[in-house]
């Protein structure tokens, strides 16, 4: 019986743990976010709501947000955010929609700029943070950007006068073509083997590639790690190290904005976890007392 | 006589609340040797009330229409007084409800309580939480996010694979050609009203038939073989006081935990409430990866390790119809594992291992070696049913003792 349930419950864990390690998509880079608590996330979110009303408020509304309930979760005075954070004479009880015409928007995109209230929940805030660092110049693009993050992306980038333009770095450059090369080598090796060609060399040419794909891809993550990814080609109003706080900063008013209790919500949990603990406690005293008889 | 007693006298001469008490609660003998997996159905009893309550708060607010359901989720999220808290334990309560449906009926399993003359028990039971799948499944297209709403496309669509009446059910089922608003409607008014009545009436003759024959216990012996000389159980004790004192413990340590969820991880990283339904229902955009939630995946890893999709929707029907039959597949001269041959533990434990390895696949993207060990665990899951008149009764099994152990 012991061994049964010993079994059961290291099967159910290793499980588990495999099962939440499946998830995370790759992309680089991907960087850890800066985490803050207590009244520097404040500090954070309120820096964060400034750059979003400055930068993304235009075409991405916040709609199931209200701007009074940001100024007291965010610890705003109510007068500061009027005047400094509502620019077309909202109501400070409003919902936080913007006027961005959606069929024009289509056209001008390709796709309508989504609202985004709950954007830090459908995407990890992970995500969302390496993400607005990852614009990069490309010709190819109809407005001359591409994201390494999140390929192919409608969006232009919108906060280019802060970060600049930055660029993949060389080295970025020239591994990403050994492993377009070696991609290439295994689609024509495939066709090789397809149309009967000698399957001994040709699945030798397949492994090499993919064996070299494998450490390139691993050189890559590696020069993502040490920062090496990007490099600036020309300077926005921030340097690196301050538009990477800055995106934290937008990063955490987007992750209170998806859920605006987050915080409120973890500070009560505390209590209530206390008194169910002491909840549990006294029933187990009351069941100990009636039990007594029993043999 | 003093005022209560007159009252109760009153009350009993009218309507037979003291008798009622008694029967089920007071002079109900249950055996003395409960153990820790005795503590979910009294649980999955405190979740039904914790859904039905939520349930009836979020419908104060909840606007069932495809124009209008995931707004007023966020409404709720946002803008109702501790709406955020009613949704979360709502939410969370569904994983809970089949968390300790699961547990109970694994210790059917392991006690043979399903066994003679517990059968009707059983197929109750059963009956139970196929109205709770059918229940989730609605439950899960009402916050009406793209999950929600291509999970259900995924779903509804299976029956179009019913030969000849295929496509005619799936629009039957959804009431337009694809998913809406209307589907929206229907899944509501069933999630609200129709399956929550229907299994209020099934966990009522769920009771009055456990009350009727008496609970079995880990050691799968009758207690009523051995009374006192007022006809009391030697080994029975009253289910009030000493089990209701013993269940509020298990529902303290169960909230703990319940709780730790709602208060520090609502989305229990992505299998409580997944991402992809924090964006309303498009019918254009369809997830990269569309996987039913965790309750629900062993029974689709079993449907998709079938070649055919007819056949496998066939096979996931079978996966529940076949437990059905429990009570007259095992063979075994005993009913607790406890006493059963180390045949009956090792199959057991394969089975149990290969559960929860389809509910894992389940949530993945299928590729030939997922669905290779897919199909070796869905054929282990019908050979342990299938076969079970036959092994077990292989193997020596221990000696029964005439009187519980504890």
């Amino acid at each position: 019986m012991k061994n049964l349930l010993k079994t059961l419950l290291v099967t159910t864990v290793s499980i588990s743990f495999s099962a939440l390690s499946a998830g995370g998509g790759s992309y680089l880079p991907n960087d850890e976010m800066p985490s803050y608590s207590g009244h520097k996330l404040t500090t954070s979110m309120q820096n964060g709501m400034q750059v979003y009303m400055n930068n993304c408020m235009g075409c991405h509304s916040l709609k199931f947000q209200r701007y009074n309930r940001a100024a007291k979760d965010l610890e705003i005075p109510e007068s500061l955010m009027i005047e400094n954070l509502m620019f077309t004479g909202e109501k400070i009880g409003d919902l936080m929609t913007n006027n961005m015409p959606i069929e024009a928007a289509e056209k001008w995109f390709g796709t309508a700029p989504p609202d985004l209230s709950l954007i830090a929940r459908s995407r990890k805030p992970q995500w969302l943070y390496n993400y607005l660092r990852a614009f990069y110049s490309d010709e190819g693009r109809p407005y001359g950007m591409n994201n390494t993050v999140f390929k192919d992306v409608g969006m232009p980038h919108s906060l280019e006068s802060l970060q600049g333009v930055q660029d993949k770095t060389e080295q970025v450059k020239s591994l990403e073509n050994e492993i377009a090369y070696a991609q290439g080598d295994i689609v024509s090796a495939r066709a090789k083997l397809d149309s009967g060609g000698k399957k001994g060399e040709l699945n030798d040419v397949i492994a090499k590639a993919e064996k070299l794909i494998h450490e390139k891809e691993a050189e890559l993550v590696t020069l993502s790690a040490e920062g090496k990814y990007f490099t600036i080609v020309k300077a926005g109003e921030l340097s690196p190290e301050e538009y990477d706080l800055a995106m934290a900063d937008l990063v955490n008013f987007l992750d209170y904005v998806g859920e605006p209790i987050k915080r409120e919500r973890k500070r009560l949990g505390v209590y209530v976890l206390l008194f169910i603990l002491f909840f549990t406690g006294m029933a187990y005293w009351l069941k100990k007392e009636y039990w007594k008889d029993i043999h | 006589m003093g005022k209560m007693t007159q009252f109760m006298g009153w009350i009993d001469d009218r309507f037979p609340a003291t008798k009622v008490w008694n029967e089920h609660l007071a002079q109900y003998y249950a055996p003395k040797n409960f153990n820790f997996w005795y503590f979910f159905g009294s649980l999955a009893l405190l979740v039904l009330v914790n859904q039905i309550l939520t349930g009836i708060w979020l419908t104060m607010n909840y606007n069932p229409s495809g124009e209008g359901a995931y707004a007023s989720v966020e409404f709720i999220m946002r803008d109702v007084e501790w709406g955020w808290l009613l949704r979360y334990m709502h939410s969370t309560g569904a994983s809970a409800f089949f968390l300790v449906v699961y547990l109970h009926m694994f210790r059917a399993l392991i006690y043979g309580s399903f066994r003679k003359p517990r059968e009707l028990v059983w197929i109750f039971g059963m009956i139970i939480f196929v109205l709770l799948m059918a229940e989730g499944f609605m439950g899960y297209l009402l916050p009406w996010g793209n999950m929600s709403y291509w999970g259900a496309q995924v779903i509804i669509n299976l029956f179009s694979s019913v030969p000849y009446v295929g496509e005619d059910l799936a629009v039957w089922i959804r009431g337009d050609f694809i998913i809406s608003g209307a589907t929206l409607n229907r899944f509501f008014a069933l999630h609200v009203v129709a399956l929550p009545m229907a299994l209020l009436l099934m966990i009522f003759l769920h009771i009055v038939a456990l009350h009727k024959v008496g609970s079995n216990n880990p050691d799968g012996i009758d207690i009523k073989k051995h009374k006192d000389e007022n006809g009391i159980p030697l080994d029975g004790i009253p289910f009030h006081p000493y089990y209701t004192v013993k269940d509020i413990v298990g529902v303290g340590v169960f909230l703990l935990i319940f709780c730790w969820v709602i208060f520090f991880a609502p989305d229990m990283g992505g299998f409580f409430l997944e991402p992809p339904n924090f964006t309303p229902a498009d019918p254009l955009k369809t997830p990269e990866h569309i996987a039913p939630v965790w309750y629900f995946t062993p029974y689709y890893s079993i449907l998709k390790a079938v070649p055919s999709q007819g056949l496998g929707v066939l096979a996931m029907g079978a996966s529940l119809v076949v437990l059905f039959f429990l009570p007259w597949l095992d063979r075994s001269p005993v009913l607790s594992m406890k006493y059963k041959s180390p045949i009956f533990k090792v199959a057991l434990a394969l089975f149990v291992v290969s559960f929860f390895i389809l509910g894992y696949l389940g949530m993945l993207a299928p590729n030939d070696m997922r669905t290779l060990v897919a199909r070796i665990c869905t054929i282990y899951y019908f050979a342990f049913f299938l076969l079970m008149p036959w092994w077990s009764q292989w193997g020596t099994t221990k000696p029964v003792p005439e009187r519980v152990t504890h």
